[in-house]
């Protein structure tokens, strides 16, 4: 029975996707009824999940499903940063799509397939589960960021995320076969037995390095990081904000899970992940200073923050593995991340026509709380107390100084401050410089409501760990 | 020895395949050369004693998919001046290549450093139907019921990136 509970979320997932497919060939269902049905599943999900609660890691299904799906606290943790992601990413595009007139019912249903799709990836304990969950995930995101068919650069997004995928896929798959002679199985455990006996065996090593590319390039680490700046830019708003956030959620979960089967396993990555962190973090920061585009300086500063995930991913240990770290730093950064997409989503515009930095001079005088809420936002992914951001690179630069990693925890201090330029240069723009324009905003007032309680959920995240 | 010289020809054949895929210019010559992978991937699978994929390769990949993809071709009727100029491709091929040598010599080393096993012989349903079917619905069900999932989200995602969109309120 406590099986049945633990994957209830994600039957209570899928059953909204195919409920919102059957309903899209129904003529009298408008937009707002299913952006409020794709709501309901998300929060009904993520109560689910909660109202669940889980426990150590363990096997779900054991028998039936011959321990293919883990299910533990880091796993929820995921699971409801994903739900609160969709839940938003609904909200924003609502409000996005009374504007931008390219919508259809399908896009809500892609979306909770999506969420279907990461949350077993989040629990997958299995090679051949995590790459079918994989592609399930990455399907329907390429078909949400190439929704908007009139336009170009979104059709070009989706060209180059689907072709790189495909790479990245078949790298995953190459390595799934590699780790697969190495220890006969595709099962973690099995995995764990070859990583303690014998962690220089050439197939082990050269399986897991081809799974991490895979996995690096879902997460636009360091050397495949070039084509997050494009995709970001030619996706939809909301569409960007769920791929940075519930997408990185669940691959960072996959990512360390695998690392965390064996000490030694981890132990022989780590020179190389501490590598990856660093220029990650400094290849995003001095991507992101130089674009006058938001979206794109987003998209940029989604680099670093993979570049501080990667810090975490360094600093676990394999025998005391919690992701507690990594789970609070992805709901920090996805609170943050989800809210100012969130706001661009309404502010945006028809057509996102505005866009740069300049688009929002003076934003503070004619909206002063889509400016407060963007500045809370933008306070939050630089890392200024009391924000989640802040606490979540407290953690993750306080757990990589208890490994023993001194250099990367001062590195990470630097590109936090490094990263100051770009977001204070949109406060700076949206508060001491005078108005050029209205920023009138058609439209359903969901994406708002949503902002602001991402700006609320900025602090209670915040202020968890203190309080509780 | 004489399954290993057919393996050597069988991988020597897919190789050759993908290379020309990559390489024709036109995609019919493409989709020809995709055959010739596909059909010598069917025979590897059967080295390997592999039944019921032996079969399902050559009767889904090279006979039924194939077929579809050369369909779509004649039906868009792409004649070579129809295709975009490719300017320095070379150029790209050999950074390519020179990008993945790296890649390509660690992967060797790896599979050279395998160790040498003798051949066993199977039992006498291995790769049937049957066997295949034990395994896939035992100990294999949650990805078969996941792919499920997969093959729904490719589904509706063809029928919203090339149908007709109808718009809703």
């Amino acid at each position: 029975m406590h099986d049945f509970l633990t994957i209830l979320p994600l039957l209570i997932i899928v059953f909204g996707a195919v409920v919102l497919m059957l309903l899209a060939a129904f003529e009298k269902v408008s937009l707002t009824t299913a952006a409020g049905i794709s709501m309901g599943f998300f929060a009904a999900a993520f109560a689910a999940q909660l109202l669940a609660g889980c426990g150590p890691q363990r096997l779900v299904f054991e028998e039936i499903f011959n321990g293919m799906l883990v299910a533990g606290n880091f796993t929820m943790v995921a699971a409801l940063v994903i739900f609160a992601c969709g839940f938003f990413s609904t909200t924003s595009s609502h409000t996005y799509f009374q504007v931008n007139r390219f919508d259809g019912l399908e896009f809500y249903s892609l979306l909770l397939f999506a969420a279907a799709g990461m949350v077993l990836l989040t629990m997958a304990a299995e090679l051949i589960t995590a790459f079918i969950a994989l592609e399930v995930m990455s399907l329907a995101i390429y078909v949400l960021v190439g929704y908007d068919r009139n336009r170009v650069t979104a059709t070009e997004a989706l060209l180059k995320y689907l072709m790189l995928g495909a790479f990245a896929g078949a790298f995953f798959a190459m390595g799934t076969a590699l780790l697969y002679g190495a220890a006969g199985s595709t099962h973690f455990t099995a995995i764990a037995t070859v990583a303690a006996s014998e962690a220089g065996s050439p197939l082990l090593l050269g399986g897991a390095f081809l799974l991490f590319v895979a996995l690096l390039f879902k997460v636009a680490a360091f050397p495949f990081h070039a084509w997050v700046i494009d995709v970001y830019d030619g996706a939809a708003a909301p569409v960007t904000g769920f791929m940075a956030t519930a997408l990185k959620a669940a691959v960072f979960t996959l990512f360390a899970n695998i690392l965390a089967i064996h000490g030694a396993l981890h132990q022989g990555w780590v020179e190389i992940l501490f590598y990856l962190a660093v220029f990650t973090m400094f290849a995003g920061n001095l991507i992101a200073i130089g674009q006058n585009s938001l979206k794109r300086m987003l998209a940029a500063s989604g680099i670093v923050h993979t570049g501080y995930l990667l810090v975490g991913l360094v600093a676990i240990s394999a025998d005391t593995f919690t992701g507690a770290v990594i789970g609070y730093y992805l709901a920090a950064y996805a609170a943050g991340t989800l809210g100012i997409f969130a706001a661009l989503s309404y502010l945006g515009g028809e057509g996102e026509k505005r866009a740069t930095f300049a688009d929002f001079r003076g934003l503070a005088r004619v909206r002063p709380y889509s400016a407060a809420a963007i500045t809370i936002f933008l306070l939050s992914m630089a890392g200024i107390p009391p924000t989640a951001g802040f606490m979540g690179k407290f953690y993750i630069i306080t757990s990589a100084i208890e490994a023993g990693q001194i250099a990367l925890a001062v590195l990470a201090v630097v590109s936090s401050i490094l990263s100051m330029w770009y977001y204070l240069r949109l406060i700076v723009a949206m508060y001491f410089q005078p108005a050029e324009e209205t920023f009138a905003t058609t439209g359903s007032p969901w994406a708002g409501v949503g902002t602001i309680a991402l700006a609320v959920s900025v602090f209670a995240i915040g202020l968890y760990p203190i309080i509780v | 020895m004489f399954a290993e010289w057919l393996f050597t020809a069988f991988a020597l054949l897919s190789i050759l395949g993908a290379i020309g895929l990559i390489l024709f210019r036109h995609p019919m010559h493409g989709a020809m050369s995709l055959v010739v992978t596909m059909v010598s991937l069917a025979g590897l699978y059967a080295l390997l004693s592999a039944r019921l994929i032996f079969v399902l390769q050559l009767i889904v990949y090279a006979g039924a998919i194939m077929s579809l993809i050369l369909f779509i071709i004649m039906f868009l009727n792409i004649q070579t001046r129809d295709l975009p100029e490719e300017k320095g491709r070379i150029l790209y091929l050999l950074g390519g290549i020179v990008l993945l040598v790296p890649v390509a010599s660690f992967l060797i080393k790896v599979v050279k450093s395998l160790p040498a096993t003798e051949a066993t012989i199977v039992g006498s349903g291995f790769g049937g139907v049957k066997e295949v079917g034990l395994v896939l619905f035992q100990d294999w069900l949650l990805p078969f019921e996941i792919v499920s999932l997969l093959l729904l989200v490719a589904l509706i995602g063809a029928v919203v990136l090339a149908g007709k969109r109808r718009f809703v309120k």
